[in-house]
């Protein structure tokens, strides 16, 4: 029997009122896990600082794999675990650099996780934040080389199989833009730059690789959003990067091996209904994917899928989209599970 | 190797391949594609607005 395969895309940095925070999408990932045999989404979804869950039958995947996955380019081949690779920027202060390794250590004591030695790179990162037009995040690296000669370093010489990546970001006490995140609302001014890190890795290396910023901890703050809660619960948002990491599926880049899976594979995605210009989408809409846009889940885009020619079916909810995802998995048609069912016409042959 | 920012607008084309198509192959032009989407609209003009990061300068990782 084919596995029923979902990809549940949350596109990072531009304010989701659902996944736009700390992994607050990882509650309707866990749903859709359990109607379906296979469920691939990002880290954006999965990752929430120093909280994750263990999802047997999700699959970890970096945007920039997605994207490539998407496309036909790449195969996503399941691993029981890989040997992680740990970068910290050398713009991490001793005493926050110490807390990293603690939490790094944590993991493997604690979960049982395979970690190499650590690198730490050779010039410092240097991350600056900036925002576009559309309201998304992004950001540049002032030192893109360093970070790639660090995980050469891993996968050379530590054989690592997959890389964490934790680079110092620009503290933003007071501004309005943090402010807004800690209260559930704006655009997440961090994750957009971090997409440019792990993308960087995983385009020049083909191996898993997902991002935690170092940051000094915040002032408390008793209005926090529970959305936004995850992120200041200690030190390090690491743990959840790590565990991911732990078993994220390798890229098939050159040949298919038995196994693996491909964009074809791929039954269903669920989308937010605003957001549906990314690659990975505009790729997948082109295969026999049912593409499910759920429209609550408002974010700072406004592409919805019709003007770009993607055939999907606009649910209100998740909950809808859920139910919408059991039919298609059971053969249901949706008129079928309505009030009036008109009766079939009779076509034309001339 | 250095990252930017570029945005780029794009003619709506018959089918999402085809503006995948469009799309990459009008950032190609100002560098290698890292990440890009889609962020606006314009069905009036026929018009897709993409905000992308490139990069210049490709370099394999090297020794300092």
């Amino acid at each position: 029997m084919r596995p029923y395969t979902v990809v549940l895309i949350v596109p990072t940095g531009i304010g989701a009122s659902i996944g736009g925070y700390a992994g607050d999408a990882l509650p309707v990932a866990r749903a859709i896990a359990q109607v379906c045999d296979r469920l691939i989404t990002h880290p954006n979804v999965l990752n929430g600082a120093q909280l994750y869950w263990n999802l047997p039958n999700a699959l970890y995947v970096e945007g920039y794999g997605l994207d490539k996955f998407a496309a036909g380019c790449w195969g996503l081949q399941p691993v029981h675990q890989n040997r992680v690779g740990l970068i910290l920027d050398q713009g991490i202060e001793p005493d926050l650099r110490l807390r990293h390794l603690q939490a790094a250590d944590a993991t493997r004591a604690t979960l049982g996780l395979n970690l190499t030695d650590y690198v730490i790179t050779d010039a410092p990162l240097n991350v600056e934040l900036r925002t576009a037009p559309s309201g998304a995040s992004w950001g540049t690296i002032g030192n893109p080389d360093s970070l790639l000669r660090s995980a050469e370093v891993l996968i050379q010489q530590a054989k690592a199989d997959a890389i964490a990546v934790v680079a110092r970001f620009p503290d933003d006490l007071g501004s309005e833009a943090l402010e807004a995140y800690r209260q559930g609302q704006g655009v997440d001014p961090l994750a957009g730059a971090e997409a440019v890190i792990s993308h960087l890795i995983v385009r020049t290396f083909q191996i898993p690789c997902a991002h935690a910023p170092a940051l000094m901890p915040l002032p408390l703050e008793p209005n926090l959003s529970p959305r936004s809660a995850a992120e200041e619960l200690g030190y390090t948002f690491l743990p959840c990067v790590l565990v991911g990491l732990s078993r994220a599926p390798q890229f098939q880049v050159t040949r298919r091996q038995p196994g693996a899976i491909w964009a074809e594979d791929v039954d269903a995605v669920v989308i937010p209904a605003s957001a549906c210009g990314g690659s990975a989408l505009l790729s997948l809409s082109q295969l026999r994917t049912q593409i499910i846009a759920v429209e609550d889940n408002q974010t700072s885009m406004q592409v919805p899928p019709e003007p770009l020619a993607i055939k999907a079916v606009r649910v209100h909810s998740y909950l809808e989209a859920l139910g919408r995802l059991v039919i298609h998995r059971a053969g249901i048609s949706a008129d079928a599970l309505s009030p009036s069912l008109s009766s079939m016409h009779n076509l034309s042959i001339y | 190797m250095t990252t930017h920012f570029i945005t780029a607008e794009i003619d709506l084309q018959e089918s999402p391949k085809q503006l995948h198509q469009a799309i990459e192959t009008e950032l190609q032009k100002q560098g290698e594609p890292l990440r890009w989407a889609v962020t606006a609209v314009d069905t009036q003009e026929q018009k897709a607005q993409v905000e992308a990061i490139v990069t210049n300068n490709d370099a394999q990782p090297s020794t300092p």
